[in-house]
């Protein structure tokens, strides 16, 4: 799990500060997850394309209500993209090591890196994890951490909310999930929302809608099993139906190419990344204007991403210098003077 | 038989929209030739003009025909009424289909292509319905919402398709004991599969409840603010439309038409079809008549319009005489509460006298001396293939349609002729006899259905009866199918591969029509159309028609420029291919008739 080091937030200022790590956590978890979906093979892998999908989407929603609280309360949300690996605030657990996010191309190491990620303040008992509590001394999971920010929230006056203020809905894309934060019943809503998401209900697999939270996705692609119910406690297993997952029907990609030295690659490898890096920069760029209320910009940004689709899928059919394996995307933001941070 | 048998299960809420309407409008499109109009307009030129006529009609010139629930399972019934205790309840509803209208200036031949559809998730409580069938609109209901006259607002539709249980159904109970039940029932070797059905209504545009009409006022603020939002360089800005669902599961037994109700069909009644035709069944000791687009909510809190108390009549075999009184209905049985807690299927005991009586006499559902219902004792519902798509010069394509008498599948001898309906420049309908054909003994008549000479949208509806006088085409009443044949196009087969002719004669018309696609491939990159020839000639390959993912999602690709594009594809690529922008003038669009056609057009407006 990722843990963060918080006290409870006394002003707005305080709040909106916790909310802006938030921001960089859900935003911060969007490469990760699609280097793994990027580097599967075309045409293979429908159980886990589609879980991964779905898990990358709500991401996306998670981070645009967080910039619909933080507008709503008169702050401004800022985008900083992480340079991979990077612990994305972890401060992990007492006397252990951070959780150090790689970007991992699909396997049981990324699997299991997106559990590590989502994990729940307790792991129920239908798996192979162990049952972990709560971390002491102030550190918690992201869904205490939203909990805390959420608890200071409901304590706000009216007049804390600036209704309308560059908020996000649902108007084109995401329908039925991403919803304006007015006031503090929003805010709630929201923050359920993406607890629920990405940890499930407690003591239930499933999220608000009924559907498979983030941990608990990763785990049947993990263990490649399906999570079904069973008639006794606790409720669950994995399997016995196997979920689909082929490992090897990835592109040899290599892990975390933000750290890899391409100057000894071919010059179509370097021009691939070039043009990964690119797609991603517009993508942040265009998204820092839609959430500080330039509406269009979230066509943009949608219109971006589907262009650094297009460019992970060049980038992973071309050899690096060992004539073996391949790169996916780095995720470096080049600096383009149009409000994002690096 | 049909969904209106127990057990079935309900689901309610929301159906998202996200068609390109581009093709709608004769100014931009040529439905007999399927090609833009001006053929040959340059991409750019042809988007640009798109989008400025967002304002007032063009709502979503960068839709991608995506269609998808917003659902989950609201109530079950396995014969003791309705039940929200069932653990299935509450569980998603799942469905993505691909919106298309084989005839793209009406709204008649509305279809939604899909691989699956899923109630619940896997691992839990599921039905998992692959798809055999589209879901295919029938009975759209103009007078559904007259408040909201924005677009197809107006209207409701009742969608439905079904799954053989040999075709991958699969259901996954656990503890249900609906699931259970349906598991049990489908058992049963008189039932073939399940019969999902849902009816859609007050939708809505922009994502804005407040525009009712349709021109002007919020409807023109919303739409300059998505032409900002259009001209936003190198962006992507569908505009989905929203509306109401209610949906209900149930078996599918042999006789029942597949891809629109069955049973008993009470029909609406002229001149002002107040209540829409519904569907009846009677057991042993129940009359269920499913209502669901059938009462119009009369305001935007979807308040249901008071009808007073409904009577359900026995009616002598003229329908003249009242032979007696089933049952009643009072507001509150089909108000807003009742119609959202099961779909708008309604039951009504009845002794068993009553039920022998009410199974072989004329249905009417009347308030006082009003009638706003009643039975067409013996009709002809098309099984499969409410819309058929053919090839100039290509095979026609057999066409059955299931007669039933009293909702029971009728013998043989029956005669069900055929027509042809076409509309003046009035937009009034004129049916013209072509043939008719007699029923098997499974009481099925099987019509031919022949490609057109050219590129054209044939409409047929048929009747049963000999050549007769038929009241003119109304979706309410009119048993129909569209067929759709695409032209040949044998010059743009026979050009050279090259790129310049697939981008000129194939691909610039997706490009121009759907720029969603460029959110998959640059439709003007020689080199990204080579290289995604593999996966391009799969998805336009006739055997995956029915794919969610085929192309072009339009299903207009005649076999000229398939050829073009796949002579292009297996060739290797050219030096210094690259996109060529063609030019022509514009064409003025047809003014919009107001009546049953107009309706139609209207709501592409």
């Amino acid at each position: 799990m990722i843990r963060l080091q918080a006290t409870p937030p006394s002003n707005v200022d305080d709040a909106i500060a916790m909310l802006q790590v938030a921001i960089g956590i859900e935003f911060g978890t969007l490469p990760p997850y699609l280097y793994a979906k990027f580097s599967i093979l075309p045409g293979t892998n429908p159980a886990a394309m589609d879980r991964l999908g779905m898990i990358v989407g709500q991401e996306m929603i998670h981070l645009c209500l967080v910039c619909n609280i933080v507008n709503a309360l008169g702050g401004t949300p800022i985008l900083t993209a992480p340079v991979y690996p990077t612990t994305l605030g972890d401060i992990g657990p007492p006397g252990g090591d951070p959780l150090t996010i790689r970007l991992l191309p699909f396997g049981e190491d990324a699997m299991a890196q997106g559990m590590a990620i989502e994990e729940p303040e307790e792991v129920p008992p239908y798996e192979v994890v162990e049952l972990l509590g709560a971390a002491p001394g102030g550190a918690m999971t992201i869904g205490q951490y939203y909990a805390l920010v959420d608890a200071f929230l409901a304590t706000l006056p009216a007049s804390a909310w600036t209704p309308d203020n560059n908020q996000i809905t649902d108007n084109q894309f995401f329908a039925g999930q991403l919803f304006a934060v007015n006031g503090y019943a929003d805010a709630h809503n929201a923050i359920e929302q993406i607890v629920s998401e990405g940890e499930g209900a407690k003591d239930d697999p499933l999220d608000f809608q009924n559907e498979l939270a983030h941990y608990f996705r990763f785990g049947e692609l993990f263990y490649d099993k399906v999570l079904t119910k069973i008639p006794k406690d606790p409720g669950y297993q994995w399997g016995p139906a196997p979920l689909g997952v082929d490992w090897s029907a990835v592109y040899p990609a290599i892990p975390d190419p933000g750290s890899h030295d391409f100057s000894a690659d071919s010059e179509a490898a370097q021009a691939a990344q070039a043009a990964c890096n690119a797609a991603y920069s517009g993508m942040i760029d265009a998204l820092q204007l839609a959430v500080k209320g330039e509406a269009g910009q979230l066509g943009a940004a949608v219109r971006k991403m589907f262009e650094l689709r297009m460019a992970a899928t060049a980038a992973l059919q071309i050899p690096l210098a060992d004539g073996k394996c391949v790169a996916g995307p780095s995720f470096l933001y080049v600096p383009t003077g149009s409000g994002a941070s690096s | 038989m049909s969904v209106l048998e127990t057990p079935r299960i309900y689901f309610t809420g929301q159906m998202i929209w996200d068609p390109i309407v581009t093709n709608n409008y004769p100014r931009f499109y040529d439905e007999d030739t399927a090609d833009p109009v001006p053929a040959g307009d340059p991409v750019a030129d042809f988007r640009q003009r798109a989008i400025g006529f967002v304002d007032p009609a063009n709502w979503n010139p960068h839709g991608t025909h995506r269609s998808n629930f917003l659902a989950e399972i609201s109530g079950v019934d396995v014969g003791n009424g309705l039940d929200t205790s069932d653990p299935f309840v509450g569980a998603p509803a799942n469905f993505l289909g691909m919106l298309v209208d084989a005839e793209p200036y009406g709204t008649f031949s509305s279809q939604l292509f899909f691989d699956a559809m899923q109630f619940g998730i896997a691992g839990g409580y599921r039905v998992t319905c692959p798809r055999r069938w589209r879901a295919m609109s029938r009975y759209i209901n103009f007078n559904r919402n007259t408040w909201n006259t924005v677009k197809a607002g107006i209207a409701s539709t009742i969608w439905q398709t079904s799954i053989p249980k040999d075709c991958g159904l699969q259901l996954d109970p656990h503890d249900s004991p609906a699931l259970q039940a349906l598991v049990e029932a489908l058992a049963d070797d008189d039932v073939l599969g399940l019969t999902v059905r849902w009816n859609t209504y007050r939708t809505i545009y922009y994502d804005d409840p407040t525009i009712r009409t349709n021109s002007g006022g919020q409807l023109s603020v919303d739409a300059q603010a998505l032409i900002a939002k259009l001209n936003v360089p190198d962006s992507f800005q569908p505009n989905p439309a929203r509306s109401e669902l209610v949906g209900v599961i149930g078996l599918w037994r042999t006789g029942e038409p597949a891809c629109e109700p069955g049973d008993r069909s009470l029909l609406a009644q002229l001149p002002n079809e107040v209540v829409a035709t519904a569907f009846a069944r009677v057991t042993n000791d129940t009359l269920v008549i499913d209502l669901g687009n059938s009462v119009t909510e009369v305001d935007a809190q979807l308040t249901k319009q008071d009808l007073g108390t409904l009577t359900v009549c026995a009616m002598s075999p003229d329908g003249s005489t009242v032979v007696e009184e089933l049952g009643t209905l009072a507001y509150g049985r089909y108000a807003r509460c009742a119609y959202l807690a099961t779909s708008g299927i309604v039951e009504l005991p009845l002794t068993s006298s009553s039920a022998a009586l009410a199974a072989g006499a004329p249905l009417q559902v009347r308030s006082g001396a009003a009638v706003y219902l009643a039975e067409e004792v013996v009709r002809a519902a098309p099984q499969t293939q409410q819309i058929i798509y053919l090839d100039q010069g290509g095979d026609s394509v057999c066409a059955t349609l299931q007669v039933l008498s009293f909702g029971q599948p009728a013998g043989a001898g029956v005669t069900v002729s055929r027509y042809i309906a076409t509309a003046d420049s009035n937009g009034n309908y004129t049916d013209t006899f072509l043939d008719s054909a007699l029923t098997g003994a499974d009481g099925v008549a099987s019509f031919e259905v022949a490609p057109a000479g050219q590129g054209a949208v044939v409409q047929y509806v048929f009747a049963v009866g000999s050549d007769a006088p038929v009241p003119p085409f109304d979706p309410l009443l009119t048993p129909y199918i569209y067929a759709r044949t695409l032209p040949a196009d044998s010059d743009i087969g026979a050009k050279p591969p090259t790129w310049d002719n697939v981008y000129n004669f194939v691909l610039s018309k997706w490009k121009a029509m759907a720029p969603c696609m460029d959110n998959w491939l640059d439709l003007s990159s020689p080199a990204q159309v080579h290289a995604f020839g593999a996966m391009l000639k799969k998805l336009t390959d006739p055997d995956n028609f029915e794919l969610y993912r085929f192309m072009p999602v339009t299903r207009d690709m005649t076999d000229g420029e398939r050829l073009l594009l796949w002579t292009f594809l297996d060739s290797p690529l050219e030096a210094g291919a690259g996109p060529v922008a063609l030019g022509a003038g514009a064409v003025p669009p047809a003014p919009p008739q107001r009546n049953l056609q107009a309706l139609s057009r209207l709501a592409r407006s």
